[in-house]
């Protein structure tokens, strides 16, 4: 199966959504072909072995899911700094449309699959971030909420050469009642110039009735660096897909993504480095707890092209069980077009280590404390990737919480 | 090491596998895939009625599934059209089922596995031979003291007539069904040859049992089969070689292996391919082991212009384990897809996967794996790793490994590192005197070295030839 036609949309649906924005012409029509492109768009791709489907995406119910007339969010930006230009995506058009124009689409192809046009033909919040050239900015913040049955969310990060930007992003539910179940779906573009700096850092802590899509990639010019943070709490099921292409020399990524699934959660994590130019770095680290009947995906691929002459790749991905009824499934993949590379990946699975519980217990920890203190350990080699105090306290929070 | 160097390079290794001899056969079928060359085949063999319907419902099942196309990054293999092969070649032989002396055997093949050197392997290192010409078995003897001790050492078409109720129960039922996939469902329906070896319980067979397969005819495909059941307690090593000389159109493998091994019985199957550049290789290999049971895969693919072929094995008893230790080496045009699958099914199983690869001259090398480790096997562990070589930028080297933890009490660990050849050790070896050519092949040994000391050393030198014919001259 490929696609399921959604009778409730049409043609009219989008153009209501972008008239009630007053969008200019470029982005209506690139709306529309992203609906066009629906009837033959596939969904994302997930691993099957024999007798096996990692993640069922052709399950979700997108007829009763998708509401695309009545979304509401109620998103919270802050910008620190005057020189940085943080604005809700459809305000940003009206100053910035040459800008906006010039750079949407250009790193994730609106028909790149069936979520993804989905999400173009639809969305009705996000935010434009812009980072002239030479500025500095280390605290954008955008906080939203998901006040309805489905919400489709673009941003675009334009970072120009030589600036630095640190964007955090969380995403919760809000207060207004839905019956059924929900979808979020969110898009993430970014530009980074040369020697442009930027670190986005996302927390997903949506309600268990959720079904979340997310997609961010960047691109990196000559010695550039795109940084990311992913850290997913929230939804009964998330697929999340974090994708660097190395493009200009000397430039870098490092994907740093978390989890914690508890209950019947099911978490789809893809970390993807393509590296196209010469002596770019990747680093992509992983870590996820499972409890109950919680399941993990993980899908890690290295992709060293043939011009990526002299390159560095690593990749770890560990997870912890710590219920008998968790499963997890990884698949760290390193595709290797050059000779000149140096990369390596590992992932393991395993449980809280009886040894350190015994001795935290002849130490008279009760065995309950003991095990949260090493599941708090277990995130520490990632907590300490995160720059940002705010964002790492809110992970730690979120990791103490789910102890409980 | 430079005398030692020569006298291998007087060997003229290429000539032992390329030469050909002329076509001659008692009994060759027509092209293609029919239900008419199945019932020929059988009825060639004067096979049980039973046998005859498991190749039918084989080749329907043949008939049904598609080939497989959506792999990531899987060979091409748009090639391979099963009407153009020669499935069933029946040497012109006297006797069926293998004479048990080489004088027996035309000239021609008696010259060609004395090119291959079996019968000096025989006399030297092993406890039992096999010879596989074409479709059939041409040769097979066994030292007397494995037979008084019950052990079966035979021809797999011989078995289904002398075995048959051991066959019957064993045969592409539990181990590796048809239904597995398109190309184990072809093979259920064509095939020919290949060896089947039982050993009793408590047994310990001490030198090795060897098989060759050897592919003579432009065209053909060879199906053997190869059924090996240890009992409980006992232990066998078995290896097979196989090798073809090179022609225009494509030659297909599509072996299909299956390995029983009872509680606390050890088997240790190696392989040793050499297939010719022209060679469609696909496989279908897989082991069950009871409790205690040990299995151990080792693989060195070094020959085909495709091969796909994953040992799997399945860990069904407590404390059963498996290790495969497996390198490949793709040359020029040479697309090796090869890895291993292992199941933990049972508490307390163990497994070691060890994957050597080396890409050059635009060759391509992958590792695919599977590890599944089902709800329930408590304390398994298991442990991957992978290391892959280039030499050039022209070659791609993969890894795609794949994880299914479906329980919390265990310890998984995959490793990958992929490097090229490096600058300081070839001229820390140069500054010794070496050349080049000698520095790189030096490294390769060093790297290939955990395969090559868990074969016995005939086959040790005979895989260290194959990897220098494979380096000689091409180096820059």
């Amino acid at each position: 199966m490929s696609t399921q036609a959604i009778e409730s949309l049409s043609e009219d649906t989008v153009r209501r959504i972008a008239d009630e924005r007053d969008e200019p012409e470029w982005l209506v029509e690139t709306r529309l072909n992203a609906l066009s492109a629906l009837e033959t768009a596939e969904l994302p791709d997930v691993i099957q072995t024999p007798g096996r489907r990692w993640t069922d995406l052709e399950a979700l119910d997108f007829e009763s899911l998708v509401d695309p007339l009545n979304q509401a969010d109620e998103t919270e930006r802050t910008a620190g700094d005057d020189e940085v230009v943080v604005l809700p995506f459809t305000e940003a058009l009206a100053e910035y449309g040459d800008v906006i124009e010039a750079n949407f689409g250009s790193v994730l192809d609106p028909e790149h699959n069936y979520l993804t046009a989905l999400s173009v033909a639809l969305f009705t919040t996000g935010t434009f971030v812009y980072v002239p050239e030479g500025v500095d900015v280390e605290d954008v913040t955008v906080r939203a909420e998901m006040n309805s049955r489905s919400l489709f969310s673009q941003t675009l990060v334009v970072a120009e050469e030589s600036s630095s930007v640190t964007i955090l992003e969380s995403i919760e539910t809000g207060d207004a009642e839905v019956a059924d179940d929900r979808y979020f779906s969110n898009l993430v573009e970014v530009v980074a110039g040369e020697n442009a700096n930027v670190q986005f850092g996302s927390l997903q802590n949506l309600d268990d009735d959720a079904y979340t899509y997310s997609l961010k990639r960047g691109v990196t010019d000559t010695y550039a660096t795109v940084d990311w943070i992913e850290s997913n709490f929230g939804s009964k099921l998330t697929r999340s897909d974090i994708e660097t292409e190395l493009n200009g020399d000397g430039s870098e990524s490092q994907i740093v993504g978390t989890f914690f699934g508890t209950d019947d959660q099911h978490f789809d994590i893809n970390a993807r480095v393509w590296h196209q130019a010469e002596q770019t770095t990747a680093d992509l680290v992983t870590r996820g707890v499972l409890d109950d009947v919680a399941r993990s995906v993980y899908e890690g691929v290295q992709d060293v092209g043939e011009d990526a002459w002299n390159t560095s790749s690593y990749q770890r991905e560990n997870t912890l069980m710590l219920s008998d009824d968790a499963e997890a499934d990884a698949s760290p993949k390193l595709i290797i077009h050059n000779h000149d590379t140096e990369a390596s990946h590992s992932a393991t699975v395993g449980q809280v280590d009886a040894e350190d519980l015994f001795y935290l217990e002849s130490r008279s920890i009760d065995s309950r404390t003991a095990r949260n203190m090493l599941v708090e350990g277990f995130f520490v080699p990632v907590l300490e990737e995160i720059a940002v105090d705010e964002f790492r306290d809110d992970v730690e929070e979120l990791v103490l919480e789910r102890l409980q | 090491m430079s005398s030692q160097q020569d006298d291998l390079k007087e060997t003229d290794t290429e000539a032992r596998f390329e030469f050909k001899k002329e076509e001659k056969s008692a009994f060759k079928s027509e092209k293609g895939l029919t239900e008419e060359t199945v019932r020929v085949i059988s009825e060639d063999k004067d096979e049980p009625e039973w046998m005859l319907e498991r190749r039918l419902r084989a080749l329907e099942q043949f008939q049904e599934m598609p080939m497989p196309t959506d792999w990531p990054g899987q060979p091409d293999l748009s090639e391979v059209d099963i009407n153009e092969i020669v499935p069933y070649i029946r040497p012109d032989i006297d006797k069926r089922g293998g004479a048990d002396s080489w004088e027996d055997l035309p000239e021609e093949i008696q010259d060609t596995f004395d090119k291959l050197g079996i019968p000096e392997a025989e006399k030297n290192a092993l406890s039992g031979v096999g010879a596989q010409y074409e479709s059939e078995i041409v040769y097979q003897n066994m030292q007397e003291r494995w037979e008084e001790k019950g052990v079966i050492f035979c021809d797999m078409d011989k078995a289904v007539q002398e075995h048959e109720e051991i066959v019957r129960e064993h045969f592409m039922t539990k181990c590796v069904p048809p239904s597995d996939n398109k190309f184990a469902a072809l093979h259920g329906a064509i095939w020919s040859g290949g060896s089947f070896v039982y050993v009793p319980e408590n047994t310990t067979v001490e030198m090795p049992v060897q098989a060759y397969f050897r592919m003579n005819s432009e065209g053909m495909g060879q199906f053997e089969h190869t059924l090996i059941i240890a009992e409980e307690g006992s232990e066998v090593h078995y290896i097979e070689g196989c090798s073809a000389p090179k022609y225009s159109a494509f030659n297909l493998h599509s072996g299909g292996v299956e390995v029983f091994v009872g509680e606390d019985a050890h088997v240790q199957y190696s392989t040793v391919q050499n297939w010719s550049k022209n060679t469609y290789n696909l496989n279908t290999k897989r082991a069950i082991a009871e409790k205690g049971g040990r299995m151990e895969w080792i693989s060195g693919s070094m020959g085909s212009k495709a091969t796909m072929l994953y040992p799997s094995t399945i860990l069904k008893g407590r404390g059963a384990s498996d290790n495969h230790i497996t390198i490949a080496f793709a040359g020029e045009g040479q697309d090796i897809d090869t890895g291993a699958k292992v199941y933990h099914n049972a508490p307390d199983t163990k497994s070691t996967v060890e994957s050597k690869s080396i890409a050059k001259d635009g060759g391509r090398t992958n590792y695919r794996g599977l590890v599944h480790i089902a709800d329930g096997a408590e304390n398994s562990s298991t442990a991957v790793e992978c290391d892959a070589l280039m030499f050039d930028n022209e070659s791609t080297s993969d890894t795609m490994p794949y994880m299914e933890i479906n329980e919390s009490k265990v310890d998984v660990a995959h490793e990958a590192t992929v490097g090229k050849i490096g600058d300081e050790d070839i001229f820390y070896l140069q500054s010794r005197g070496l050349d080049d050519d000698d520095a790189k092949q030096m490294i390769v040994s060093g790297f290939i070295e955990p395969i090559t000391e868990e074969l016995p050393i005939e086959y040790a030198v005979e895989l260290n030839r194959l990897v220098e014919l494979e380096m000689e001259g091409s180096l820059g």
